[in-house]
C-alpha cells in the first residue's frame, strides 16, 4: 500500500528510486564492484608504507645504540688492559662497564617493545585492507573517508579534531598521529626561526638523506650562516662556514659562494641578489623543503589525501550542466562550495551518451529507452508508461505542462 | 595484488627482526658474563694477590673472540635485505605516488574546511564539527547545523521508540510533504497506532485512530481498514495476518524515509556531497593516474586542460545529468549544438546534421539507416 502520485524532478521519492537503482546495480554486478574495490586498494600505498618506515627507523636507531654501546664497552676493556690499573681501579672500571651494559639491555628491551608495537600496527593495516569485501563495503568505505579526513586534519594541524575523530571511530591503528607530531615539532621550530630540531632530524636520517642526495641540511646551515651575518657576527659566521659549509663545497660550490658573498653586504642591502637571501620568506622555503623531504622519506604524498581524491572526483563529475540553476541537489556540484573548488578543474568527458530520465532519475538505456513527446521533451519509457497508466493514457510534460496522448510518443534510438 | 603474499613477506621481516634483536641480547649477555667473570677473579679473595693486568688482557681476548664469532652482523644484514624486499614489494603492488594526477591549482582550504564541517553535521558528529570550526577558525554554518541538529534529535527519539518529535515535524510540514508526494505522516501514525495497540490496548488505540487516522480515511480507506482489523488481535499482533506491521526493520525504513524527506525539504541531498565526491574520486583516480603517467612529459598541458581527454567511467550512482554525445562528431550536446531527432528515430547533434545537409540545403541520409530526411523534419530534443 503506497500513496503514489507521480513524483516530479527533485522530489525525494525520485531520490529513493535512484538509491534503489544504485542498490540494484550493486546487486546485479557485484564482481564489478569488487573489481573497483581491488583497484581502489592499490591507492593505499601510504597507508602501508608510513608505519613500515616508522618501524624501520626504530630498528635502525636500536642497531645504532647497540653498535655504539658495545664498541664503547669493548674499547673500555681494551683501555683498561693497556693502562696500569690498581686492583681497585680495575674493579671500579669493570663495574662501570657492567652498569653500562645493563643500561643497554634496558634500552634494548624498551626498543624491542616499541618495534613489536610498530610491527603489530603494520600487520593491523594489512588485515584491514584484507577485510574489505562485498558485505561490509559501505562500512569499509566510511572508514576510508574517516581515514582521509584524519590525514587532512593532521596535516592542517587541527589536532583536537583529528583525535576526536580517531577516538570516535577507533581508528588508532589506522592513522599516523605520531608521525605528524614529529614533523610538527620541526616545522614549528622553523617557523620560529630555529634550525636545531631540523638539524637533529637530519642527523637521525643522515644515511637516507645522503642516499637521495638531499641538500636540505646544507640549506639549513646556509640559513644559520645568514642569520649570523644578519646579526653582524661576521667572525663567528666565518668560523661556522669553515666547519659546516665547507664540506658541501664540492657539490654545491655556486650556492656556497653566493651565500658567502653576503659577508660583504649588510642585511639591509638593496642589492637584489643578496637582499632576497635575507628575507623572512627564506624560512617559509625551508619549511616547504622540510615537508617535501619528510613526505618523501615516509612515502607520504605531499598534498593531503583529501585534496587528491576530491580533485579527482570533482573533475570526474564536472559537466557544464552542474553549474546551471536546475542542477539536481543530489549532485555535489550543485553546492556553491563544491562549484568553487571545481572551477579551475577540467570537465569530464564522455565517449557515449548517458541519459538520465528527468522524472525517475534512472538511466535511459536499451532496457528503458527514451521516448520523445511532440514538443521535443524526452522521458524514460518506464516513467511515461506509469504516467499513462494512472491518467488514462494522457501524458503531461512535467517541465512544460504540454499535454498529449501516449500514442503520440516516439521512440528515440541513442547509441 | 596478492595481499596474502604481502602479509607473508612482512611476517618474514618481523621474524628476522626478532632474530636480530635476540642475537643482540645474546651478545650483550655473553659480554656481560665475561666481564662479571673477570670481576669475580679480581675481587675473589681480598687477601691473596691478583694480577689485574693479565685478567684484563684475558678479558679483552675473550671479548674479541665473542666479537668475531657473533652472528650479530649477519643477522642484521639479513634483516636489512628483507626490509628492502618488503619496501620493493609495496612499491610494486601499490601505486607509489597517487599525487601524480594532482593539479597545482587554487584549492582553497577554507572552502574545504567548511565542506568538512557540514559533512560532520550531516553525520550527526556535532561535537567534532564544532571542534573543527573552532580549530580552523572558519565561520560556522549555523543554519545548516541547526537543521541537522533538529533532524538528528527526531531520529534519536525514534531510535528510543518515541515518535512525538517526528509526528510534530510532519504535521508542521504537511503541505510540503504532500507536494513531494510523500505519505510519511500516515506511515508514522500507523506505526504509532501499532505501538499503542501493543502497549495500551484497544481503547487507547481506538482513540488514537479516531483522532489521527481519520483524516486519511478518504484516500487510504483500505489501509485504515487493515489497522482497524488489527484491533482484534490486540496483544497478540504477531500471530495475526498483520504481523509485518511489527517488524523492527519498519522503524529503520521509516527513519530512512524521514531523513530523505527532511533533507529534501531543506534543499539538501540525501547523501553527504563530500562522501559522493570522494567516492567518485576513489573510482576515478586510477584512470586519472594512468592519464597523468602518459602525459608525464607535458606538465603544462596537464595543468591547463579544460576537459579531460579520456572518459572516466563512474558507476550509475554518479550519473546526475544527461550527457548526449553525437555518434558522428563525438561532440557533447550543448545549447549551441543541441541533439536533434530525425524522422527515423536516430539522434545527431545539430552541427552534424548541418554538415550532412550541406548547410540545410539538401536532404541527407541518416548514417544509421537508409532513411532520408531534411533539416526541417528534425526536432530539437530536451533531455
Amino acid at each position: 500500500m503506497e500513496m503514489e502520485s507521480l513524483p516530479n524532478g527533485n522530489s525525494a521519492a525520485a531520490a529513493a528510486a535512484v538509491a534503489a537503482a544504485a542498490a540494484a546495480a550493486a546487486a546485479v554486478a557485484p564482481s564489478s564492484k569488487l573489481n573497483q574495490l581491488a583497484e581502489s586498494l592499490k591507492l593505499e600505498h601510504q597507508f602501508l608504507r608510513v608505519p613500515f618506515e616508522h618501524f624501520k627507523k626504530s630498528i635502525r636507531a636500536n642497531h645504532r645504540i647497540v653498535e655504539k654501546e658495545m664498541s664503547a664497552v669493548i674499547s673500555g676493556v681494551a683501555d683498561a688492559a693497556n693502562a696500569d690499573f690498581s686492583r681497585d681501579e680495575a674493579v671500579h672500571h669493570l663495574n662501570s662497564l657492567v652498569s653500562r651494559l645493563q643500561g643497554l639491555k634496558r634500552k634494548l628491551e624498551e626498543g624491542s617493545r616499541t618495534e613489536h608495537l610498530q610491527a603489530q600496527k603494520c600487520r593491523a593495516r594489512l588485515d584491514h585492507l584484507e577485510s574489505a569485501d562485498a558485505d561490509n563495503l559501505s562500512d569499509w568505505n566510511n572508514m576510508r573517508l574517516k581515514r582521509i579526513l584524519v590525514d587532512y586534519m593532521l596535516r592542517m594541524s587541527y589536532y583536537d579534531t583529528a583525535l576526536k575523530l580517531v577516538e570516535s571511530s577507533n581508528l588508532q591503528d589506522l592513522v599516523d598521529v605520531e608521525v605528524f607530531h614529529e614533523a610538527k615539532r620541526v616545522i614549528d621550530a622553523l617557523q620560529n626561526k630555529e634550525v636545531a630540531p631540523a638539524l637533529a632530524w637530519c642527523a637521525e636520517n643522515k644515511s637516507r638523506l645522503k642516499k637521495s642526495k638531499s641538500k636540505f641540511e646544507f640549506q639549513l646551515r646556509l640559513q644559520e650562516f645568514i642569520e649570523l651575518v644578519r646579526a653582524e657576527n661576521n667572525l663567528r659566521a666565518i668560523t661556522y662556514a669553515r666547519k659546516y659549509l665547507a664540506p658541501w663545497g664540492s657539490t654545491h660550490m655556486k650556492e656556497l659562494q653566493r651565500v658567502m658573498a653576503t659577508l660583504a653586504f649588510k642585511s639591509n642591502t638593496e642589492c637584489a641578489t643578496y637582499k632576497v637571501l635575507f628575507e623572512p620568506k627564506q624560512w617559509d622555503y625551508l619549511v616547504d623543503q622540510f615537508k617535501q623531504e619528510f613526505c618523501r622519506l615516509y612515502g607520504m604524498t605531499l598534498e593531503p589525501l583529501l585534496n587528491i581524491y576530491l580533485q579527482a572526483g570533482l573533475s570526474a563529475l564536472k559537466t557544464p550542466y552542474c553549474y546551471q540553476d536546475d542542477c539536481t541537489k543530489e549532485d555535489p556540484l550543485s553546492q556553491d562550495s563544491f562549484r568553487k573548488l571545481a572551477l579551475p578543474l577540467p570537465y569530464s568527458k564522455q565517449h557515449h551518451s548517458k541519459l538520465v530520465c528527468y522524472i525517475t532519475k534512472e538511466l535511459m538505456d536499451t532496457e528503458n529507452p527514451p521516448m520523445v513527446l511532440p514538443n521535443g521533451y524526452v522521458y524514460s519509457t518506464k516513467a511515461l508508461e506509469e504516467m499513462a497508466r494512472k491518467n488514462n493514457g494522457q501524458i503531461t510534460c512535467p517541465r512544460t505542462g504540454f499535454v498529449c496522448n501516449s500514442s503520440a510518443l516516439v521512440k528515440a534510438y541513442i547509441s | 595484488m596478492e595481499l596474502g603474499n604481502i602479509k607473508d613477506t612482512f611476517d618474514r621481516v618481523a621474524k628476522k627482526q626478532k632474530l636480530s634483536s635476540s642475537k643482540s641480547q645474546e651478545v650483550i649477555d655473553q659480554v656481560g658474563h665475561e666481564i662479571e667473570n673477570a670481576l669475580a677473579k679480581l675481587q675473589g679473595d681480598p687477601a691473596s694477590p691478583v694480577d689485574q693486568k693479565s685478567i684484563l688482557v684475558e678479558l679483552q681476548t675473550k671479548l674479541s673472540i665473542i666479537g668475531s664469532q657473533s652472528q650479530l652482523e649477519g643477522s642484521q644484514k639479513e634483516l636489512n635485505i628483507n626490509l628492502s624486499k618488503y619496501t620493493k614489494l609495496l612499491e610494486k603492488s601499490f601505486n607509489p605516488d597517487i599525487s601524480k594526477a594532482y593539479r597545482n591549482v587554487d584549492f582553497d582550504f577554507h572552502t574545504v574546511n567548511q565542506i568538512i564541517a557540514c559533512h560532520f553535521y550531516r553525520q550527526g558528529l556535532f561535537d567534532i564539527g564544532e571542534c573543527l570550526t573552532n580549530e580552523s577558525g572558519e565561520p560556522e554554518d549555523t543554519a545548516l547545523k541547526s537543521h541537522f541538529l533538529e533532524m538528528f534529535q527526531i531520529l534519536e527519539a525514534m531510535k528510543a521508540r518515541d515518535l512525538e518529535p517526528a509526528l510534530n515535524w510532519v504535521s508542521n510540514n504537511r503541505e510540503k510533504l504532500k507536494q513531494n508526494g510523500s505519505n510519511l505522516e500516515l506511515k508514522l501514525h500507523r506505526l504509532q497506532f501499532v505501538e499503542i495497540l501493543q502497549k495500551g490496548g484497544r481503547a487507547d488505540a481506538l482513540n488514537y485512530a479516531r483522532t489521527y487516522l481519520a483524516p486519511f480515511a478518504s484516500l487510504h480507506m483500505d489501509e485504515i481498514q487493515k489497522l482497524m482489523a488489527c484491533l482484534l488481535w490486540a496483544g497478540r499482533l504477531d500471530s495475526s495476518p498483520y504481523s509485518e506491521l511489527m517488524v523492527p526493520s519498519l522503524w529503520e525504513k521509516l527513519a530512512e524515509e524521514l531523513t530523505r524527506q527532511f533533507c529534501s525539504l531543506m534543499g539538501q541531498s540525501y547523501e553527504s556531497p563530500l562522501s559522493v565526491a570522494i567516492a567518485a574520486g576513489i573510482e576515478g583516480l586510477p584512470t586519472l593516474l594512468k592519464l597523468a603517467n602518459v602525459m608525464a612529459a607535458k606538465k603544462q598541458e596537464w595543468q591547463a586542460m579544460k576537459q579531460l581527454p579520456v572518459p572516466v567511467d563512474l558507476g550509475r550512482e554518479f550519473q546526475f545529468h544527461s550527457i548526449f554525445v553525437c555518434p558522428v562528431s563525438r561532440d557533447q550536446g550543448s545549447e549551441e549544438n543541441p541533439p536533434m531527432l530525425m524522422p527515423c528515430g536516430h539522434v545527431l547533434c545539430k552541427q552534424s546534421i548541418m554538415k550532412l545537409s550541406k548547410s540545410s540545403t539538401r536532404t541527407f541520409k541518416c548514417p544509421y539507416c537508409p532513411a532520408e530526411s531534411s533539416v526541417g523534419q528534425c526536432m530539437q530534443l530536451y533531455f
